[in-house]
């Protein structure tokens, strides 16, 4: 289909540049009911979109629309002829599309080694032995296995193909001794690894306990909140968020390139990079949408923002140099050592509902359904509480550990230990 | 517009395939999905008209070999029928180390029915031109309302749902659409900077174009009062939820713990109240495609099952869940209608449709003034389930103060409420007499399979922990 389309477009006059994106995704899926296979799943489909772009009166009109495996030549030159004109009826600032560029790449993955399917019982197995402990159980487990083949073709002269391969756990740990409690596990790989599994999950059954165990604190804890990467993840994309070409571009960004983000800061001042690819993350790519190379950048430098990034469009409308629309974020470490961390008391959320970070109207919070108060000498368990301060004094009194970790996206800190938060 | 001209040319083969699996698979049914969108967006910088994100066009086919359930998604059933059967029924072959742990259900209930179903769209009445045109006319009237808005986005995201399904004894196939029609603005007072957004929806793009305007003034008056809007002091309060959030509650609180596949994981606290108080006396809440008329509002699910109005609390009481044909074939029940996918690519689980608390008898402003101190809530902004620990998060764009039983105007942004579902249904302790539903929500399962959702009712008067 994808060629077909292609020796279309190159034969259509009167548009003056055209892309196709078409991504193959092979899956393979199971969903287990307690310990139970309930459903197989298999999939192989296929998404071609194409892209046609038509400068007109000084301006450049662009318009997209998905090409269908049951379309015959004539549909595709009949949809072609209707992207033209909407095309013809958008006037934006003109930009050039990527050019000039061909490549063939793979993410580094060890499941090639493994039939999808054969793959899919052996991260199975591997999550169902971690399941061991006492009055626990997982409850739902959901795997999925894919192998994306993504390639973009423009009229300029870029052809590239990368194939992706990922894999995705969803469990529900469950504890029950009379009464029942449960967590969320959601977690993703590109190399599979039976024994990083299994430790995943089996980290989970023991908050999942933990969680059984957990009370609402007797009385108010004041103390810094300890964040981790998944919370950390959230945190940092908010704040790169408005350094994006696009965000500047349409007005919508909260500071600028010269901002302070951390004023008065006077803890760990931090440093954020966008990357195109960190190891292990399904995240990774090789180049974005429009084919163009990704390149990593700096854009926040010791609390500072220093830079913007993103794709070409809004890039060439602000007089930058584009990186591409960049996937992956990287956080240097900070100075907090285990050691410190443990010298006074602390609240370590665990679990969230979800981090809440509003940079517009300064504030962080979010529900906690398994936290932990470390006392001075052992971590409590602790449930029923939410955490809601200004983001400006939380990150004005950050610390960041001196551990990396690499979570989805994101690889920096540890964790980070946040003050001028209430725990309520 | 009508239904599908590619899945109706699908017919024959859908009906051959159904018949060759029918060879190896005790039930075998086909979903068929076309569904086509258009996102038109203009702002003060830039223009786009491109594909929205809901469309797609595929088939999802569902099998039961007597024991488990089988699914293969493609992009178009063609060729030689006996070949892709065998295709398919190699992509699902359960592993041999998986062998021991199928599951052991009965086999759903094929019931003979043959019906279409269709609901009028006006689309193909508005050219691309007349439309981008109408969200610039609306993009300017914004703009022109303050000097301190730096941007205004208006958007229109209309979409056509054509599906056909069939099994051995099913054929029923459905047309219908909808459009949201969204305009957002962003503000700056001083150092200050917000975003508002006002918006509307329809099966009707005529009533979906003519009714944004009338948010206009609203959108930019909500920016000024945001601009002033400082954070909560924590602690627990009684509110009152305008629809938005009544909506949210009754989704998050409790539509998400009545989705019936939850009962079969044990993942389900409102699998053992079924038959008792889980809320309030006065508090009744329903969830079903056929229960009002919005987004959510099908002919029948992804299953092939007809659409249905579910009471889910009646009078307080927990009285059913929603379940999609998995669960209520593994539980021995009916299934509500509530079987939805994100696409034909992805499974079917059970899901809300349209969510909502029905009206009781208070007068709002009766509600307001029976309020010493306490906070009036609007506007979603999301919201997370925990079904098993009917714990919940809903955070609403923002809150007004009640003091001595008046609105006042000290705003509150953003404000999250949280706590334990059962204290925060029996905390309802009035209802107002009046009812809307939120026609534009979609809505996650856990993280993930994002469906097209409403949800609303009237205003409650609660008590809850705000943050």
């Amino acid at each position: 289909m994808r060629n077909r389309v292609i020796n279309i477009l190159k034969n259509t006059d009167g548009i003056s540049d055209w892309r196709v994106l078409s991504t193959r995704t092979e899956s393979t899926q199971l969903f287990f009911v307690h310990n139970s296979l309930e459903t197989v799943r298999s999939t192989d489909t296929t998404d071609v979109k194409v892209t046609v772009y038509l400068l007109h009166d000084g301006a450049m009109g662009e318009a997209t629309f998905s090409v269908y495996s049951s379309y015959d030549d004539e549909r595709i030159a009949e949809e072609i002829e209707k992207a033209r004109k909407k095309a013809s009826i958008i006037s934006n600032k003109p930009y050039t599309i990527p050019e000039n560029e061909q490549g063939e790449y793979a993410t580094a993955s060890n499941f090639t080694s493994y039939a999808p399917a054969s793959l899919a019982a052996k991260i199975a197995d591997a999550c169902f032995n971690a399941d061991d402990m006492e009055g626990g159980s997982i409850n739902a487990l959901e795997i999925f296995v894919y192998k994306d083949t993504v390639s973009v073709t423009n009229s300029r002269g870029i052809n590239k193909t990368q194939v992706k391969h990922r894999a995705m756990v969803e469990a529900i740990p469950t504890f029950t001794a009379g009464e029942s409690v449960e967590l969320y596990e959601q977690y993703n790989f590109t190399e599979f690894d039976r024994d990083r599994v299994r430790d995943e999950i089996a980290v989970k059954m023991r908050e999942v306990k933990d969680r059984y165990e957990a009370k609402a604190p007797e009385k108010k804890l004041c103390c810094p909140v300890l964040l981790g990467a998944p919370e950390l993840e959230s945190l940092f994309y908010n704040f790169a968020y408005n350094l994006n070409f696009s965000a500047v571009y349409q007005h919508s960004n909260a500071f600028s390139v010269g901002d302070d983000i951390q004023k008065g800061a006077k803890g760990d001042k931090f440093s954020v990079t966008m990357c195109g690819a960190v190891k292990g993350s399904v995240s990774s790519s090789a180049f974005d949408a429009d084919g163009y190379t990704l390149t990593d950048r700096k854009i926040i430098e010791d609390g500072r923002a220093v830079a913007l990034f993103g794709g070409v469009r809004y890039a060439q409308y602000l007089g930058e140099v584009a990186t591409g629309n960049l996937g992956c974020i990287s956080v240097e470490c900070g100075s907090l050592t285990d050691y410190e961390k443990r010298a006074a008391p602390y609240f370590r959320c665990a679990s969230m509902s979800g981090l809440q970070v509003d940079i517009y109207n300064d504030y962080i919070g979010g529900e906690v359904r398994l936290g932990y108060y470390f006392d001075g000498e052992r971590e409590i368990p602790v449930t029923g509480i939410s955490i809601s301060g200004k983001l400006s004094n939380a990150i004005a009194n950050m610390r960041l550990s001196n551990e990396t970790v690499t979570y989805e996206s994101y690889t920096g800190p540890k964790c980070a230990l946040l003050g001028g938060i209430e725990i309520v | 517009m009508s239904f599908s001209e590619f899945l109706n040319s699908r017919r024959q083969v859908c009906r051959a395939l159904v018949k060759e699996l029918g060879r190896s698979f005790a039930y075998v049914g086909i979903l068929g999905s076309d569904v086509r969108s258009t996102a038109i967006r203009v702002n003060r910088a830039t223009s786009d008209i491109g594909e929205g994100g809901a469309a797609e066009c595929g088939f999802v086919i569902k099998m039961h070999n007597g024991r488990a359930f089988f699914e293969y998604s493609i992009d178009d059933i063609s060729g030689d029928i006996p070949t892709l059967a065998a295709r398919i029924t190699e992509a699902v072959r359960t592993e041999q180390s998986l062998t021991d742990r199928e599951i052991s259900v009965p086999l759903p209930k094929d019931t003979p029915l043959v019906k279409s179903f269709e609901r009028p769209c006006d689309f193909e009445s508005f050219s691309d031109e007349e439309l981008l045109a109408k969200c610039v006319e609306i993009r300017d009237a914004i703009l022109a309302k303050s000097d301190k808005l730096l941007n205004a986005t208006v958007a229109l995201m209309p979409f056509t749902v054509s599906k056909l399904f069939i099994s051995k004894n099913r054929e029923l196939d459905q047309f219908y659409s909808w459009v949201n029609a969204m305009a957002v603005a962003v503000y700056r007072e001083g150092e200050k900077m917000v975003m508002a957004r006002e918006g509307t929806y329809s099966n009707l793009m005529a009533e979906a174009i003519s009714t944004l305007p009338d948010h206009i003034d609203r959108l930019v008056t909500k920016c000024e009062k945001l601009a002033t809007a400082k954070p909560i002091v924590p602690g627990v309060y009684d509110v009152i939820t305008d629809p938005s959030i009544s909506g949210l509650i009754a989704h998050e609180a409790f539509g998400h713990g009545v989705e019936m596949d939850q009962f079969v994981k044990d993942r389900a606290l409102a699998k053992y109240y079924l038959g008792n108080y889980v809320a309030s006396p006065i508090c009744n809440m329903r969830d079903g495609a056929a229960a009002t008329f919005s987004t959510a509002s099908y002919f029948f699910d992804d299953d092939g099952v007809l659409a249905q109005d579910t009471q889910i609390i009646k009078d307080g009481i927990l009285v059913s869940g929603i379940s999609d044909l998995v669960s209520a074939t593994e539980l021995g029940t009916e299934p509500t209608g509530n079987g939805r996918r994100e696409s034909y690519k992805r499974k079917a689980y059970s899901r809300m449709t349209n969510t909502f608390f029905c009206p009781g008898n208070d007068k709002l402003e009766d509600m307001i003034a029976s309020i010493k101190h306490g906070y009036m809530l609007f506007e979603t902004n999301n919201g997370m389930e925990d079904p098993k620990n009917w714990q919940i998060q809903c955070t609403a764009e923002y809150g007004i103060e009640i003091i001595d039983g008046k609105l006042t105007d000290n705003y509150v942004s953003p404000v999250v409420m949280s706590g334990s579902v059962p204290e925060l249904l029996k905390s309802i302790s009035m209802v107002s007499d009046d009812f809307k539903i939120i026609g534009s929500g979609s809505c996650g399962k856990g993280y993930k399979e994002w469906v097209r959702v409403s949800d609303g009712g009237p205003a409650l008067k609660v008590r809850v922990k705000l943050a």
